[in-house]
């Protein structure tokens, strides 16, 4: 598949209207959400801002309280089987269960992603990453980097139509990031995978993404490309409009910013 | 359903066995520790009044029917149990699984632990009491296999108070299936439980199941009235189960109770 492709561009993650009340906290209040195929987006935001609720709501684990959320035509929850089939997850926060190699861990989740002879693909995400000789390890010998890159083969070994991946590199020496994002770039170019991620390195997001969705107290505030929303904000980069969101606090200026004109 | 994703889960909850000694206390210490406190204390009543074998068969049988429902509550519940230990529930709920398919494959191996856990604690009371729990004869077909859907009942109810309240509420893993032991009369007719609890153990499948055993132990037919009220309140009890589970799921995903898991 080549950017040229029309099919590359066709939409993968639909979210509509999202809202989600916690008591008396709006966590989410209204979002709507797009990823096209092959797209690499961030969803960026300080604290409290509502990424991870929104995100987990994208992948189901949270029932939004208004909205829906459709993944390659499959709607949420109804076809939440079917559409967690095009999805791949990973955290930087989650270990790996300790009582379990890491060869015997990704083989389980090859076979729950529906790979009948996982051996093979678990293999090949080993090499890719350079970590081979990892195979035997048991989880809790592995450091946090070692761990993260684990997961994130676990999220790509049924080569998804979507890649969920929160904070992925935090954990990681700059040269294994750099292995990582390099190795998702092509993912996303070759399969047309779309990549949505959550991180609070804006250096990494503007290397890695090309359109970013700021959100703040439950709702979009900016959505387009790197710079445009920097620019939209009259900061010189990402960081300079994470940072005045973080201070900021009430109402934001909402950068309408139109992503398919930009 | 698909059964790679069920033996999956199935081969998961071995390495999680074979690699945690601790586990193999439920599995194999208690119905030891069980099958010779009973069976010392049956040998030891039944001197006082000359039936040294037929008290300590009677406490036996009740002991090790018990083990069938207590090996197959536990097994599930702790299988669960270590998904949280392990936070490693995220990483399942994300996958195509359904709820099914992973109930599924923790029975699945369950019943390995049970026979494990039945065997040894019938191998005591041979060797040590010269009770073999195979007198009972074909009777033992339907009784431990109501006893055995009682216990995943028990479980699939133990395993919604651990998604509405958390790992605060893992005592109930064990503690639940604790309180069937005094009101099943497994030990004792009904009739010598205070009046207030007879009612209640009127109700439990478990108590008919017991009932029905200790008549054949006594060298009587079984008796299939008793039968037949256990296996329809086992009905009911495995509906409410289900029913109770599903709506603690809803309640876990509406109110975002994963959070307590990553």
């Amino acid at each position: 598949m080549t950017e040229s492709d029309p099919g590359l561009r066709a939409p993968i993650l639909t979210a509509t209207g999202l809202v989600k009340q916690y008591k008396r906290i709006r966590a989410v209040d209204g979002i709507d959400l797009t990823v096209d195929a092959g797209e690499r987006v961030a969803l960026l935001g300080p604290n409290g801002a509502g990424k991870t609720t929104t995100l987990m709501m994208l992948l189901g684990v949270i029932t939004p309280d208004e909205g829906n959320v459709e993944i390659v035509g499959h709607r949420l929850p109804r076809e939440r089987s079917a559409a967690m089939e095009q999805v791949g997850f990973a955290a930087g926060y989650l270990p790996l269960p300790e009582r379990v190699r890491v060869v015997e861990f990704l083989e389980l989740f090859g076979r729950l992603y529906g790979i009948r002879q996982p051996a093979d693909a678990v293999a090949a995400g080993l090499e890719r990453f350079n970590i081979t000789e990892l195979a035997r390890a048991m989880g809790n010998e592995l450091s946090s980097g070692q761990r993260t890159l684990v997961g994130i083969i676990k999220a790509t070994l049924h080569q998804p139509r979507l890649l969920v991946l929160d904070e992925p590199t935090a954990s990681l020496d700059p040269d294994v990031a750099l292995r990582v994002r390099t190795g998702l770039e092509r993912l996303c170019a070759d399969e047309g995978t779309a990549l949505l991620v959550t991180s609070h390195n804006m250096l990494e997001v503007e290397r890695l993404c090309e359109r970013v969705v700021f959100m703040s107290a439950g709702k979009v505030v900016a959505d387009g490309k790197p710079d445009d929303v920097a620019s939209s904000f009259g900061r010189a980069d990402l960081e300079g409009v994470f940072l005045h969101l973080a201070e900021s606090s009430g109402a934001f200026p909402t950068a309408d910013i139109d992503r398919e004109a930009s | 359903m698909n059964g790679d994703r069920v033996r999956a889960i199935s081969r998961r909850q071995a390495y999680v066995l074979v690699r945690a000694p601790q586990r193999w206390f439920d599995v194999v210490v208690w119905p030891v520790v069980d099958a010779i406190l009973f069976g010392a204390i049956g040998v030891y009543f039944g001197q006082q009044t000359g039936t040294a074998a037929a008290s300590a068969a009677f406490l036996l049988a009740g002991i090790i029917l018990f083990h069938v429902v207590f090996q197959a509550e536990v097994s599930v519940a702790t299988g669960f149990l270590e998904e949280t230990w392990s936070r490693n529930l995220l990483n399942l709920m994300v996958t195509p699984m359904t709820e099914l398919e992973y109930g599924a494959g923790v029975a699945m191996f369950g019943l390995v632990k049970l026979a494990i856990g039945v065997t040894a604690v019938s191998v005591v009371a041979l060797i040590a009491f010269a009770f073999q729990i195979t007198s009972l004869g074909l009777a033992l077909i339907p009784l431990v296999t109501i006893l055995i859907f009682v216990g995943w009942s028990v479980a699939l109810i133990v395993i919604g108070l651990l998604l509405r309240f958390g790992q605060g509420a893992e005592i109930l893993t064990w503690g639940f299936i604790a309180l069937l032991l005094p009101l099943s009369g497994i030990f004792y007719p009904v009739e010598a439980l205070p009046a207030a609890l007879q009612p209640i153990s009127e109700a439990l499948p478990t108590t008919h199941v017991f009932a029905a055993a200790q008549q054949v132990v006594a060298g009587n037919p079984l008796p299939w009235d008793q039968v037949g009220i256990a296996a329809a309140s086992a009905v009911v009890l495995a509906v409410f189960a289900v029913w109770f589970l599903t709506h603690m799921l809803g309640v876990f995903r509406s109110r975002g109770y994963i959070s307590r898991h990553v």
